[in-house]
């Protein structure tokens, strides 16, 4: 679109109308009495400031102070077509007279009110989320961080779309390379369209064929501020809900604000809870397949008779058994994922009843099998992060099939493939597995515990902080 | 898909082939196999073996909650390629968790069909041994009303007995680790059928691999002092002094503490002190002595280790007699000396003839919670 015209002349009315022809949305508004001409898009302004910021002033003017009105800061002037093309397009109107142009913020788009974060429920602490529209969510940020060290950068994606993206850093702390690298990636992407951050993060990442995430996104602005201080650096783009924060390594995903919120047992505890989690959703139904078709060694004699009266009914090999009970629980998260809230619930009570009771009752599954499958599902969700508890799903269906073809084996064999993946990682040029590999044995406190904060007094090293002192306590 | 880097098409490609291979390799499915849970082996007709081996049945509906199967072999092994001709089951050997042996087999020596226990990896070093007196094929077939899975009600026996230190534990393990250790010899719990039951009968003590002798199994909790330290027991003496007929002493929660001390007599010969130290708590007393005062106590004290001594010169001396050293005093020799004039000193000639002395301290810790 904007290829099309090569020359960045002076802009003029009849160009801009031209431009925007057969744009029903365009307002062309005409002061005959003092020459001056009002262009804007009236699907993106805010009638009332419009009315307030150029109406106004103008109906009560006398055609020679038109020159000191456009004095005033609020009308910027341009001179270039293209700046003047994309100030309408993001919501400014402009304004012609006198062979000048001037842009004037006239922006109201209505979005849609901050709402509690969904994704991220915590129960302590804040419950606000960040929301499609960035200024609102800017402002959720800039009013928890009350610093001029706060920064702002904003960045432009999209060939056809012109997404704006924020970089959000704090000077001082925050590695300015990591800064540097972080506008250069988002510049250097060539799209026509970016819809959400879960989409750029995907579009600026390290190894864009990796099974895992590498970039963490969050839509709470209370986790957004962690990171910031913690010298990482943060991007929320136009329209989408969620903000991401580089680098990162594979362990943040697995905490959540309310580690924090809660006394620090509670919070080392449940950060435990979420590692167990990893290791039963990765293996529990990988190692019932394997101790049914080769370990029969490994069952308890208590076990054993039970265990063989629920499979002798089975028609099939335990690995389809498997694979058959995973696939249907997945059928009926992605069934419940997509359908309105309220059918939502009814496919959770059918697929629970139907599938749960039904299938072991005609003898389609072992019920041991279900308790794997349905307990290995409930610690994927525990898991905080959508995009990693989803990538973790998928790696267990790797996992039951290792498991099926060489048992144990197989399953040791899925976990040092996997490990060999993980440290492969880089996020931003960082290691993913920090502060495992490379080694940082001060930062463990904060990753597989969640320390009182007054030992919690340096940075993580990931970030290269410019800073690696934390505020000490007064204690 | 076209511009993925083609180690990762190929890793793809790896992974849809995976889906086909399922099948192939070696599989034990589990409702296909038929678990030996208790095995037994006799000594059959010239020279053969018969074995008896027990698997539960999966199927509830079914009378019985198991499958006896049984036939003569040369071998373990060579018997469960025959007999799984009877099954319509795999036969595996993975959950196997006891072994029984009979009398006669035992006095035979049982190394040469220990080796499949041995060798096969599958086979749990923690297979509990022991002798049958008798027919061990008998004890396996019976049917016990009380007890539908024989295999966990022996180990279970097995298991609790051993707990409390009344019989040894004697493992595929400790049999092997005491075979081929030169100082000490193997032992086993002997059972016997007793009605609907089956019973501890005595400890067998075993010459290398052979049945020798026996110790009642009343005699087991001194057997235990004599063969090493434990904590928790129980003991019921019989006291010979003190009033007419006698008094029994009933002591719980001992801790036993043994120390074997090894000196040299005027010949050279080694002298051994075998030294106990017990402590327990009395929870009943039929005699006339007042557990509160710390006099009488005392003398309480002292006529249970002069029981204890008897009873222990009794045991040793009978050992020593079938020339089978299964509390290890090999062992502390051994340690005594280096491994050259231990190798000279011909221990198993040495043993019968050698001197060992007892001693025992027991300490009450409390009195129960009378008041007198």
């Amino acid at each position: 679109m904007s290829n099309s015209q090569t020359e960045s002349s002076l802009p003029t009315l009849a160009h801009t109308l031209d431009q925007f022809e057969d744009c029903m949305d365009l307002s062309h508004r005409e002061f005959p009495n003092l020459g001056v001409h009002a262009v804007y898009l009236n699907t993106l302004i805010s009638g009332a400031k419009l009315q307030n910021e150029v109406f106004k002033p103008l109906h009560d003017l006398e055609p020679d102070q038109l020159t000191t009105l456009f004095q005033q800061s609020q009308f910027e002037k341009q001179t270039d077509d293209k700046a003047l093309i994309l100030g309408i397009l993001s919501g400014k109107a402009a304004v012609f007279a006198e062979e000048q142009v001037y842009l004037i913020d006239v922006r109201g788009a209505e979005g849609r009110a901050i709402t509690n974060s969904e994704i991220e429920t915590t129960i302590t602490g804040p419950h606000d989320a960040l929301t499609e529209q960035v200024s609102l969510s800017l402002m959720l940020i800039r009013a928890r961080i009350r610093s001029t060290h706060l920064k702002i950068v904003k960045l432009s994606v999209g060939e056809i779309t012109k997404n704006d993206v924020y970089i959000l850093y704090i000077k001082d702390i925050a590695n300015m390379d990591n800064v540097q690298e972080l506008k250069q990636r988002i510049s250097d992407i060539e799209i026509d369209a970016v819809h959400d951050t879960n989409m750029l993060i995907q579009l600026i990442d390290d190894r864009p064929y990796a099974l895992f995430p590498q970039i963490l996104t969050t839509e709470r602005p209370d986790a957004v501020v962690s990171k910031l201080v913690a010298g990482r650096v943060v991007g929320i783009m136009d329209g989408s809900p969620s903000a991401f924060s580089v680098p990162s390594t594979f362990y943040e995903f697995f905490s959540s604000s309310d580690d924090y919120y809660q006394r620090w047992m509670l919070g080392t505890a449940t950060r435990m809870l979420r590692f167990f989690a990893l290791i039963v959703t990765v293996s529990l139904t990988a190692l019932y397949v394997s101790v049914t078709t080769f370990h029969y060694e490994m069952i308890p004699e208590n076990l054993l008779m039970t265990l063989v009266e629920s499979r002798s009914r089975v028609p099939f090999p335990p690995l389809y058994e498997a694979l058959l009970m995973e696939m249907t629980i997945e059928l009926l998260r992605e069934a419940g994922a997509r359908l309105p809230t309220k059918i939502g619930q009814t496919i959770g009570i059918v697929g629970g009843i139907v599938i749960g009771q039904a299938a072991v009752q005609a003898g389609f599954t072992s019920n041991i099998l279900i308790i794997a499958v349905a307990l290995s599902t409930i610690a994927s969700f525990v898991i905080p992060n959508y995009t990693m508890s989803a990538s973790i799903r998928l790696m267990r269906f790797g996992f039951i099939l290792l498991a099926g073809l060489w048992g144990n084996l197989g399953i040791a064999i899925g976990i040092t493939a996997t490990t060999i993946h993980l440290c492969s990682l880089i996020s931003m040029k960082a290691s993913y597995v920090t502060p495992i590999a490379p080694n940082q044995p001060y930062e463990w406190r904060d990753v597989f515990i969640r320390a009182p904060f007054n030992l919690l007094k340096k940075r993580p090293t990931q970030s290269r902080p410019m800073n690696m002192t934390r505020v000490k306590p007064k204690r | 898909m076209k511009n993925a880097p083609i180690r990762l098409r190929r890793a793809l490609i790896c992974m849809l082939l995976l889906l086909f291979m399922p099948g192939c390799g070696d599989q034990r499915i589990l409702e296909k196999l038929g678990f030996v849970q208790a095995s037994s082996y006799d000594l059959g007709e010239n020279g053969q073996l018969e074995v008896t081996i027990t698997m539960p049945k999966a199927d509830q509906n079914a009378g019985q909650r198991r499958d006896v199967l049984s036939l003569m072999a040369r071998t373990g092994k060579e018997a469960r390629v025959k007999l799984t001709r009877e099954s319509n089951l795999q036969l595996v050997s993975g959950q196997l968790r006891n072994s029984l042996f009979g009398m006669s087999l035992a006095r035979k020596g049982l190394l040469k069909h220990l080796d499949t226990f041995q060798r096969d990896p599958s086979i749990s070093p923690r297979v509990k041994l022991s002798v049958v007196r008798g027919n061990a094929k008998s004890m396996l077939e019976r049917n016990y009303p009380n007890q539908p899975i024989i295999s966990r009600y022996i180990e279970g026996l097995l298991q609790k007995e051993s707990m409390g230190q009344n019989i040894p534990v004697s493992t595929l393990y400790t049999f092997i680790r005491d075979y081929y250790d030169d100082g000490i010899d193997p032992v086993m719990p002997v059972l016997r059928n007793k009605s609907d039951n089956i019973i501890i009968d005595g400890i067998a003590l075993f010459r290398g691999d052979k049945y020798i002798a026996e110790i009642p199994a009343d005699d087991g909790m001194v057997f235990s002092f004599l063969r090493g330290s434990f904590k928790l027991g129980e003991l019921s003496i019989h006291l010979s002094e003190g009033e007419p007929g006698g008094d029994t002493v009933m002591i719980t929660s001992i801790v036993s503490k043994r120390k074997v001390r090894v000196s040299r007599s005027a010949e050279g010969a080694p002298e051994i002190t075998i030294q106990v130290r017990l402590k327990g708590t009395v929870i009943e007393y039929t005699g006339g002595l007042s557990l509160d005062r710390p006099a009488e106590k005392h003398t309480l004290e002292k006529q249970i280790d002069k029981e204890l001594v008897k009873e222990a010169n009794e045991m040793i001396a009978f050992m020593q007699k079938h020339k089978t050293d299964a509390i290890g005093i090999g062992i502390a020799v051994r340690n005594h000396m280096s491994y050259g004039a231990w190798k000279q000193m011909k221990w198993p000639e040495m043993y019968p003839t050698v001197k060992v002395k007892c001693n025992f301290h027991f300490e009450i810790m409390n009195a129960g919670k009378v008041v007198e």
